[in-house]
């Protein structure tokens, strides 16, 4: 089982050859911005210059290129229909820079309220055609309890402009939420060409080194999906970095404990919850540019503080800055940063220890401290900080509303146990580990946690059903469908759970997984009775059920103490 | 940018009164649809908090549970006042402008002393949360509205002595409705009288009448009386669609009721058309707290031609409020009329039905009369059916008590123990927020915390 995994990061790309559950080669190149499958096969080519691509069995990629596209806004401009119905008032969400609102709602058992004017919809597509646009975001309220509206819609658009691209907000995302729907599903439709082209890419250019095994790609639940999939819903791997590391993490250390992995960069730090053994997927989408999407994503936080970040004096006291000036002054950098202090108190070994020193002479003279106290001094403002944010994160997540009576009498307090640095974390964790009482954990080839947390990741599949027995419809969130119960009114949570195995089973052929139900778990199961004058009318019944989260072994080799070695870090 | 609005979303999707009670899992089930679906909760206006569970304490702050506040709570009871205590700490930390505790069970019926279910309700949410204000943070006066269809009476007699807590209920007539009291003429006790109001109104009130008695009354009252806080008693069975009553109110009616009454803590209570009208009740409301736009909240069958107010309703309630007014400008001279001169002690005899339970209450209430303080107050109650067979003596020391009332108290609370007349012996001591109980049988004296 030779399995390569490739992260496209945002400062480097790595790559990682495995055999089965060993390291065989690795390789980590600076990403060219603007040419990231240059990087890819740049990574690529030096993992292979040994063994050659005989024997691989798996490629799974990770990378930034979404996030990039939506950051740098080089995407096609997209406009945006809304069928919201009653309710907040619609005009006041800015989700595209052209939204136009038409009659038309569905309410929250998916009953159609008021139909589309086709006039309308008519109206407004001219007046869109007039202004450029051929790319459409269609989104409907509760159009994950029934499509056909936007569905109707869509009908109407393609009759007049059979070229235009429509994408319609029930495909794109699952979930009970309309404005985060309607962003997810214009950065859809905003990305979906450019990702597909940077998708043939990476395909031809690893069949042609000769590799025919399956490509995936890494998504920011830590789950993979066959490459060629992934064009239909291509938001779904932004922020698939975070994840790689802390699957990474995960597979150099064994994880079994409560604990948080901390990935430090340049300019930031990210954070990931590990709750007994598994990473936290946050109770929201992520976030990308000024967007709240629905991408389900590991529970991440990003602290503007790294290596890189500015450091200085103000009324006596030691500050550091959000922003980054330029590299550490060990490295010809224009001030000190922490990586300096990290230098002079021999954390690392990284640029010129009398640079280093000097920048550090220059901080302690504001302070009255020697180079090494103010490093020192350095060296413990950034482990508060640290400290600060990890507990920031366990109390937000203690204080997740809950709706349920036993979710509130039984979430257990939980504290952190263990603390994993990758990265450039490596200098800091020891630190931090001690001042919360946690052991801190320094990953042998944390360095290249990202590859291999890809290398290593597993398909997962979701499934969200929600049957309404009055009604006799039901719904599946992630395909956004509506179809009839086959078993009419004494549908019962049993037929229910049974129903959303068979989905489970169906959308893992979709994505190429096989899928062991025996394993399956059941996140939520509820039922309401549905009670009108006297007497029950039927039930609704809500069901979440997903294959296990796991990552594909443990790599060999896999810890040493924090503090005593490691790698040297960027 | 302004604070923002405190939400507790606690809809209990694992507890019900019972499979079929309208109190059941599915009540805010589409709330939570239409509140998730809407994204609100992702705006800066709206943070939502996590409930807590209330303290025994903090139920015994207000309520007498015979025997004991555990045999008369489930969790979810006490999750529910736990709830709107979240937000009420929230609030006066000075992070939230407003908040609105979107609990259920219910509590608006639930009186001092508790024997069982009375109209869905076992402990009174607001009550609690009131009284927790002003022993904890030291809130002085504090103004109760309540809107929902059905007369606030648990609330009502909670601090029907007390001149501190404004109490204002509108709600369908009670000869029409459950639970049947709330008339004019229920103004509160001798020494707190014009701080009880009630509004009765007649059946097919619409937005237009809610908001006539809103502007001429309500409001000019609550102006007068000049509360640190407001407090709404937040039920939503006024709705044109509620099953259990009679009443033309819609979303907007709702919204704008909180748009200009500005209550700094809402707590929900009744509301039954658990499809028609919560889901865009509650989203108005929470729209109209936050600040933000509700004016798109409108009930899919909503047909303003059929919901305009008869004029004959509109004329009635004019007569209603009319007459309220002068009630209300002559309420130290009606308050006069109560007692006699030198009167020591203010007696009452309350017959109460758990309608729920099938529990029969008899209840002595006696006031201190005194010149310095509201008095402190005994109830003596005695339960019967379904189970409950209970007697008990409660006293209550209420926050504002004078020294002399205060040892008066404490005297009688001897004295009962000593005499070991009925089950249990309550002391309720607010100025001390200490709460005692004493098992007549057993002879044992516990603390209630
Ligand atoms: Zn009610
Ligand atoms: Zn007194």
């Amino acid at each position: 089982m030779m399995k390569i995994g490739i992260d496209v990061g945002g400062t480097y790309t790595d790559a990682v050859l495995l055999d089965g559950s060993r390291l065989v080669e690795w390789a980590k190149t600076p990403t060219q911005p603007d040419n990231l499958l240059a990087s890819l096969t740049g990574a690529l080519d030096q993992i292979l210059q040994v063994k050659g691509a005989g024997g691989i069995t798996r490629v799974t990629i990770s990378t930034t290129i979404i996030t990039n596209l939506v950051v740098e806004e080089k995407y096609e401009p997209v406009a945006l229909i809304l069928i919201p119905g009653p309710g907040y008032n619609p005009k006041a969400w800015r989700l595209a820079p052209e939204t136009r609102i038409i009659k038309g709602a569905v309410d929250f058992r998916g009953k159609i309220i008021q139909e589309i004017i086709q006039d309308e919809v008519l109206t407004v597509i001219k007046d869109l055609a007039d202004k450029g646009f051929s790319k459409l975001a269609v989104v409907g309220k509760f159009s994950i309890r029934n499509p056909i509206l936007e569905e109707r819609v869509r009908e109407i658009i393609l009759g007049r402009y059979p070229d235009w691209e429509v994408e319609l907000g029930h495909t794109t995302a699952g979930h009970l939420n309309f404005p985060r729907r309607a962003a997810t599903t214009v950065l859809t439709a905003a990305t979906k060409a450019k990702y597909a082209r940077f998708v043939r890419q990476v395909e031809d250019a690893v069949r042609e080194r000769k590799i025919s095994a399956p490509i995936y790609v890494l998504k920011a639940d830590g789950g993979t999906v066959p490459l060629g999939k992934s064009v239909h819903h291509p938001v779904d791997t932004i922020f698939s970095g975070p994840a790689a590391s802390v699957l990474g993490a995960l597979a150099m250390t064994g994880e079994q404990e409560t604990g948080v992995v901390v990935d430090m960069g340049g300019t930031t730090t990210d954070l990931a919850l590990i709750l007994a053994g598994q990473p936290l997927v946050a109770s929201q989408g992520a976030p990308i540019g000024h967007y709240k999407t629905q991408v389900r994503a590991f529970a991440v936080t990003s602290v503007a503080l790294g290596g890189d970040s500015g450091l200085r004096v103000e009324d006596g006291q030691l500050k550091l800055d959000s922003r980054r000036y330029g590299p550490a002054a060990c490295l010809g950098g224009p001030g000190p940063t922490p990586t300096d202090a990290f230098r002079v108190l021999a954390l690392t070994d990284i640029g010129d220890l009398s640079l280093a020193r000097g920048s550090m002479a220059e901080l302690g003279a504001g302070l009255g401290l020697t180079p090494e106290e103010a490093a020192e001094e350095v060296a413990q403002l950034v482990t508060s900080r640290m400290v600060e944010v990890i507990e920031e994160m366990f109390r937000v997540w203690q204080e997740e509303p809950a709706y349920r009576l036993w979710e509130i009498l039984h979430k257990a307090v939980e504290r952190p146990r263990n603390i994993i640095g990758v990265g450039g974390a490596a200098v800091i964790v020891d630190r931090v580990a001690k001042a919360m009482g946690c052991t801190g954990f320094l990953p042998l080839h944390g360095r290249v946690a990202n590859a291999v947390g890809a290398a290593l990741a597993q398909p997962s599949v979701v499934v969200t059903l929600r049957a309404d027995s009055q009604r006799g419809f039901y719904n599946i969130e992630e395909e956004g469908i509506q179809l009839p119960l086959p078993e009419g009114r004494d549908f019962k949570l049993a037929d229910g759970v049974k129903l959303a195995e068979e989905w489970l089973k169906k959308r893992g052929q979709a994505l190429g997984v096989e899928v062991a139900l025996e394993e399956r778990e059941v996140v939520r199961q509820e039922v309401f009775n549905l009670v009108r004058g006297h007497g029950t009318v039927g039930r609704i019944i809500d069901i979440i059920i997903q294959t296990p989260w796991k990552i594909e072994g443990l790599l060999e080799q896999q810890t040493m103490a924090a503090g005593r070695g490691g790698e040297n870090h960027e | 940018m302004n604070k923002p609005t405190g939400l507790v979303f606690f809809p209990a999707f694992d507890w019900a009164i019972s499979p079929t009670h309208p109190e059941r899992e599915e009540r805010l089930l589409y709330t939570r649809d239409q509140i998730f679906e809407e994204g609100i909760l992702d705006l800066p206006e709206i943070v939502e908090y996590k409930p807590r569970l209330a303290t025994v304490r903090d139920v015994a702050r207000i309520h007498t549970c015979v025997p004991t506040v555990a045999k008369q709570t489930t969790e979810a009871h006490l999750v529910a006042a736990g709830g709107a205590l979240v937000l009420a700490d929230a609030l006066m930390k000075g992070e939230i402008r407003n908040g609105f505790a979107l609990v259920r069970p219910p509590g608006h019926h639930a009186m001092r002393m508790v024997h069982g279910n009375r109209g869905f309700c076992n402990i009174n949410n607001e009550a609690i949360m009131v009284q927790y204000l002003r022993q904890k943070y030291g809130v002085k006066r504090i103004a109760i509205v309540d809107t929902d269809v059905h007369h606030g009476d648990g609330t009502q007699e909670i601090f029907w002595h007390d001149p501190d807590v404004l109490f204002i209920s509108f709600h369908q007539d009670g000869r029409t409705l459950y639970p049947g009291t709330g008339f004019i003429n229920e103004m509160g006790g001798p020494r707190a009288y014009g701080s009880t109001i009630n509004i009765p109104l007649p059946p097919e009130t619409g937005d237009d009448g809610l908001l006539y008695v809103l502007d001429n009354l309500i409001l000019p009252i609550i102006r007068e009386f000049q509360p640190d806080l407001i407090v709404n008693s937040a039920g939503q069975d006024n709705h044109y669609t509620d099953p259990l009553a009679n009443m033309q109110i819609t979303a907007q009616g709702y919204a704008l009721l909180n748009k200009l009454l500005k209550p700094h803590l809402a707590v929900l209570e009744g509301g039954y058309a658990v499809e028609s009208a919560l889901p865009y009740v509650n989203l108005g409301i929470i729209l109209a707290m936050a600040g933000l736009d509700f004016s798109h909240v409108v009930e899919p069958d909503n047909d303003p031609d059929r919901l305009e107010q008869k004029l004959e309703i509109t004329e009635y309630i004019s007569n209603v409020v009319n007459r309220l007014q002068a009630d209300w400008r002559n309420r130290e001279k009606l308050a006069d009329r109560q007692l006699s001169p030198g009167q020591e002690f203010y007696e009452r005899n309350k017959s109460i039905f758990y309608d729920t339970d099938y529990i029969q209450e008899e209840q002595l209430e006696r006031l201190r009369i005194c010149d310095h303080c509201p008095g402190y107050f005994s109830i003596e109650t005695k339960a019967g059916g379904n189970g409950a067979k209970n007697s008990a003596l409660a006293i209550t020391v209420p926050i504002q008590a004078c020294e002399r009332c205060q040892r008066e108290a404490h005297q009688l609370y001897r004295e009962a123990k000593a005499r070991r007349e009925v089950d249990y012996i309550y002391l309720q001591e607010n100025v001390d927020d200490l709460y005692q109980v004493f098992d007549c049988h057993k002879g044992i004296e516990s603390i209630q915390e």
